[in-house]
């Protein structure tokens, strides 16, 4: 698309691909992020069929026990460090300023650079499934002492991770200052668009959490490389010292994969219900509050080492079930009493309502300790965390990309391909991983290459891995719907969903300066007000 | 935007009652699949479970079904904006309370249940060192522990010890009807020690000693396996757990303790238990 | 904050809140460090742990002076001192009193860090001969590379400083620098509490 000349207001001309590669400007750099990261999900995904490939039948050779490692490894480490976090930082970028009336990031530049942070650790992540000893394979835990003894991949992994850390610590800032500082005149906080309230906490997690994963990191490279014992017990050093830094990252981190998502959603349901949010503050302070208690359970994954408090642990993993209960009813609440329509991004929210629901329940089974001795490393976390990331994190980002895609490419998605894409998603997904629920609770642990033929556990991961390649097939429409939106001109007007909030003021695509004027902003759905022609008071 | 024909809803509608339904059974099926136990602490780690399952089930099915209504009751029908009511009030500290009272009950009952399961093992309970190793495991029994039938003036310090192999699961020996107590260890990485049939696992930790203690009540052979990634051949750190009468313990220990120790005791005839 | 004029709505610029959230999430980076520590001592019977007889044999020891660091704590205290008094001298407009002031901060942390690696040289134990020696060097390497950052800082400042680039009213750069500062102080006066002096 970009070969054609087009004369320019600016009077040179720069290459296409150069200006990509300059770029400060936050929506092309959210472009960016977007590409880099559905690139990284494909891959991925790539890596989980063969993983359901070896494990469709007993006794399977398809690949060998260490490779298998590496590859389910690779498959977490690309769907979270280098798809889930960073494909937030792709939304909050083109979104963020848009929402708050904003002509650009705080920080322009180091916008830029926590972008062009990502490729170098992606590819000196993947780089380790070549070199000698193979890529990560402890696991995307990367327990200790387990990852002391793998080779230079592992290297590679925690520097890649301490690299991914770094961007997103320093988007993190970035994020914060523009949010608490250039928002539109009239926009308090309290009328901030909730994506922008739950990149606000995200970015808050990210920017408390993110180092001590990176002090976890840096321990675990001195352990491998100048001899530290910070791990090794023989050395007076703790084993279980690694999972404490570990999970105080890594708890907090799994809502910053999920509240961004959440916060999309927040914005497709009242679009298509035509009606506020219900319960904006509540949802504020649940958003708010998932993320302080995000920070009191990291031990409920460590239910298991016999070393931990289990009262207190497990009082507030129930405990975080509160806030996004309250969530859930927000979700309802918007929907009761609407006119509901049902174009593609709202199938997609409300897949994310009904699915996380499942996630988030087979969670707090986990919360109950006792339970979770039996659960615990079984596939019925698996569950969990599929439930969870795909059903809840992946549908946000597809609803997402079908809500903003007239906006950011000034075209419209087909919506029939739309609803097949979903359709196909949403039955492969369920197929997928509902079987692991019970694979799990009948035994099967999570992270072996190959089980048993008599251990009973053949038919469940043959149904598995079909929803796992139904999965991948509903894809086709998906790339197929995109392939011919960009074949069509760009026709969309500024405002097709009649939405609620500022990015929908401007033309789509927006101008590089973003808004040619303001409505203004007297309620936090300042877009409402101006097509009622009244400011609602709120 | 305008309103979408009706047979689309009735699929929708199909398509969400039917994964609801298909989840109720599936879960249904599930519970019927999660072992019950064998041992003391398992059957009550499976009430605990029942009762997690069913307020889950309650609150998912409530959720859902509130769910499925607004979709259906509430999907466009003109183009009158609907009221525009922000929430507030009572609903949202119902919204709260509700969930509160329901969590602070489950804690109360799993923490009843975690005590009840925590109990600290007899002094003459049957003692097993348990030690993971990559790949496999060792199942040490000291002599002066196995009770009555063992030999009096046997050295203290002896025990007969079973050592496996990846493709060689090893086979733990266990008395019904007595409360056993394992003491886990590892030298290498971290293992877990983990037994579906009692519902229960724990980590062996380089450097720690994680104990826990189990009443088996059914005699039976048990599969079993290491449930902690622990390299290359994790999923083959198999074992077998089997559950004998008296009896028959006491005779694969004299037999076991004739072919370790060379020690010539009492060798029952009966029972013999090759492997 | 200082009072000054900026384009931006109220208070501090955004360049200042952007510094403040990174210093942050420094914190929370030797938070992460400092738990290690704490948790490795806690585990500890003995502290410092017990050396096998080869390391006993090899000369190592785990014995450290505190004389030394003492004094290092005081010149850094003072260039902690100091670096706020440029700033405030700035904030008066004197030029010349501020840079006086980032001269003597520069030099005083460079002596800190040469003390500092003068120690390393006295010590009988590496990083590898226990938790004792990993955590030793991890803390106070980290905290070294942070001084050595801070005093690039305040290199650049200085230079900017010589070049007038401060006034009265524009001299955020030195607060930011003034700030780290005494971040890096803070965290080597809780390092030098908890390896040299609580026992
Ligand atoms: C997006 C990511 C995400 C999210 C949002 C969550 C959310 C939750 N997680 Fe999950 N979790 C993961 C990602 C996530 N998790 C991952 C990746 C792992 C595995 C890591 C690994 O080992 O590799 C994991 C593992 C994991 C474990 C460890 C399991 C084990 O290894 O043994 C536990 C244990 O308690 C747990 C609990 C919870 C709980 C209680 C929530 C809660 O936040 C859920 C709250 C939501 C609800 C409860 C539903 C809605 C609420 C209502 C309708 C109100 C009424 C409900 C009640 C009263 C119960 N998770
Ligand atoms: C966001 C997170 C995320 C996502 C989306 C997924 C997606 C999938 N996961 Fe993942 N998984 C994890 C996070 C995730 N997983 C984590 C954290 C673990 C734990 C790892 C550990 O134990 O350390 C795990 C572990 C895990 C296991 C357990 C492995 C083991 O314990 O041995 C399995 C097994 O089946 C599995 C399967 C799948 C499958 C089939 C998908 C599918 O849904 C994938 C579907 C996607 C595709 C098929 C891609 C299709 C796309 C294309 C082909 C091209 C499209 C092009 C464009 C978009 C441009 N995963
Ligand atoms: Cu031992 Cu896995
Ligand atoms: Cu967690």
């Amino acid at each position: 698309m970009a070969t054609v000349e087009v004369p320019q207001l600016s009077g040179y001309h720069r290459p296409a691909v150069l200006d990509w590669i300059t770029t400060v400007d936050h929506k092309k750099l959210g472009i960016l992020y977007l590409y880099f990261t559905l690139f990284f999900f494909a891959v991925g995904g790539v890596l989980a069929l063969l993983v359901r490939t070896q494990l469709a039948v007993a006794d399977n050779s398809f690949v060998g026990n260490d490779l298998y490692n590496q590859i389910f490894t690779m498959h977490a480490s690309a769907m979270l460090f280098l798809f889930i976090i960073p494909v937030w930082a792709g939304f909050g970028n083109y979104l963020v300023p848009l929402q708050i009336g904003a002509a650009d990031m705080a920080f322009p530049r180091i916008n830029a650079l926590s972008f062009w942070m990502l490729p170098p650790a992606g590819i000196l992540m993947f780089a380790g499934f070549i070199v000698d000893g193979g890529a990560a394979d402890g696991g995307w835990t990367a327990y200790s002492p387990l990852a002391q003894q793998t080779g230079v991949g592992m290297d590679m992994w925690i520097i890649a991770v301490i690299v991914l850390g770094m961007s997103s610590t320093i988007g993190a800032a970035n994020f914060l200052v523009t949010m608490f500082r250039m928002r539109a005149p009239g926009m308090t906080m309290f009328r901030m668009p909730i994506f922008c309230w739950t990149m606000l906490v995200t970015a808050l997690l990210q920017l408390l959490a993110t180092p001590v994963l990176a002090a976890a990191l840096v321990m675990l490279f001195i352990d491998r490389n100048y001899g530290g014992q910070f791990f090794d017990p023989n050395g007076g050093g703790n084993v279980v010292l690694w999972q404490n830094v570990f999970w105080f990252y890594s708890h907090p981190a799994v809502y910053i994969m999920i509240l961004p998502g959440m916060g999309i959603i927040s914005e497709i349901l009242p679009v298509f219900s035509r009606k506020p949010l219900f319960g904006y503050k509540a949802f504020v302070f649940a958003t708010i509050g998932i993320g302080g208690l995000g920070f009191s359970v990291w031990a409920h994954h460590m239910f298991t080492t016999g070393s931990v408090l289990l009262p207190f642990f497990g009082f507030m993993t129930f405990m975080i079930g509160v806030p996004t209960g309250v969530k859930i009813f927000n979700w309802l609440g918007t929907l009761w009493g609407g006119s509901i329509t049902f174009p593609t991004p709202m199938l997609f929210a409300i897949g994310f309502v009904s699915m996380f629901l499942i996630g988030g329940i087979n969670g707090t089974f986990s919360a109950a300790v006792p339970v979770d001795f039996a659960l615990h490393d079984t596939y019925f976390v698996v569950a969990h965390i599929h439930y969870v990331l795909f059903g809840g994190s992946v549908f946000a980002v597809f609803g997402g990309i079908y809500y903003w895609f007239p906006k950011i490419w000034g075209r419209k998605l087909n919506e029939r391909l739309g609803k097949l894409h979903f359709a196909l998603m949403f039955v492969g997904f369920n197929v997928a991983f509902f079987p692991m629920h019970m694979l799990g609770l009948d035994g099967m642990p999570r992270r072996i290459a190959v089980y048993a033929e008599g251990a009973g556990w053949e038919a469940l991961n043959m149904l598995s891995t079909g929803g796992a390649f139904l999965i991948a097939v509903s894809m086709i429409p998906f790339i197929i719907a995109v392939v011919w939106a960009f074949m069509r001109p760009m026709d969309q007007p500024d405002d097709p969903w009649e939405a609620n909030t500022l990015e929908w003021a401007t033309s789509s695509p927006p101008p590089e300066y973003n808004f040619d004027s303001l409505p203004p902003v007297r309620s936090e759905r300042p877009l409402f007000d101006a097509r009622q022609g009244s400011g609602e008071g709120h | 935007m305008l309103s979408m024909p009706l047979p689309r809803h009735l699929r929708l509608l199909a398509v969400t009652l039917a994964s609801g339904l298909l989840a109720l059974v599936a879960i249904g099926t599930a519970s019927a699949i999660q072992p019950r136990g064998i041992t003391d602490e398992a059957h009550k780690m499976n009430d605990l479970f029942w009762i997690v399952l069913i307020v889950a089930l309650v609150v998912f099915v409530l959720v859902a079904a509130a769910l499925v209504y607004a979709l259906v009751r509430y999907r466009r029908k003109d183009d009158e904006l609907p009221e525009q009511f922000h929430g507030g009030g009572k609903i949202e500290v119902a919204m709260v309370g509700v969930p509160v009272l329901i969590v602070i009950a489950l804690f109360t009952i799993s923490m009843l249940t975690l005590i009840e399961i925590d109990d600290k093992a007899p002094d003459d309970a049957l003692t097993i060192e348990v030690t993971g190793f990559q790949f496999s495991w060792q199942f040490a029994y000291k002599m002066s522990d196995l009770g009555t039938n063992s030999d009096p003036n046997a050295d203290p310090d002896d025990a007969i010890s079973i050592i496996g192999t990846p493709q060689n699961d090893p086979i733990l020996y266990l008395p019904v009807d007595e409360p056993v107590e394992f003491l886990l260890k590892s030298n290498d990485v971290i293992h877990s020690f983990y037994v579906k049939d009692f519902l229960y696992k724990l980590d062996l930790i380089p450097g720690r000693v994680n104990s826990f203690t189990v009443t088996p009540r059914e005699t039976g052979d048990f599969s079993a396996q290491c449930a902690e990634l622990c390299g290359t051949n994790h999923a083959l750190m198999r074992f077998v757990v089997r559950v004998v009468e008296r009896d028959e313990f006491d005779a694969w220990v004299a037999q076991e303790a004739a072919r370790q120790l060379g020690e010539d005791t009492l060798v029952s005839s009966s029972g013999k238990q090759g492997d | 904050m200082a009072a000054h004029s900026t384009a931006e709505p109220q208070g501090m610029t955004n360049s200042m809140l952007g510094f403040i959230l990174f210093l942050a999430s420094e914190i929370m980076f030797f938070g992460g460090l400092f738990a290690a520590y704490f948790i490795a001592r806690a585990d500890a019977p003995a502290w410092p742990p017990a050396l096998s007889p080869e390391q006993i044999a090899e000369g190592v020891h785990l014995e450290i002076e505190i004389l030394l660091p003492a004094i290092s704590t005081g010149i850094l205290v003072i260039s902690s001192i100091t670096i706020q008094w440029a700033v405030w001298q700035i904030q008066k407009g004197n030029q010349s009193g501020m840079l006086w002031g980032l001269f003597i901060s520069l030099a005083l942390g460079l002596i800190f860090l040469a003390a500092q690696l003068f120690d390393y040289t006295q010590l009988h134990f590496l990083a590898d001969d226990t938790i004792y020696g990993t955590t030793f060097y991890t803390l106070t390497g980290f905290h070294g590379a942070h001084v050595a950052g801070g005093a690039l800082f305040i290199g650049v400042v200085t230079v900017r400083a010589l070049g007038g680039q401060f006034t009265a009213e524009n001299h955020e750069a030195v607060e930011a620098c003034s700030m780290y500062w005494h971040f890096v102080d803070v965290v080597w006066i809780a390092l030098f509490i908890v390896l040299y002096i609580i026992k």
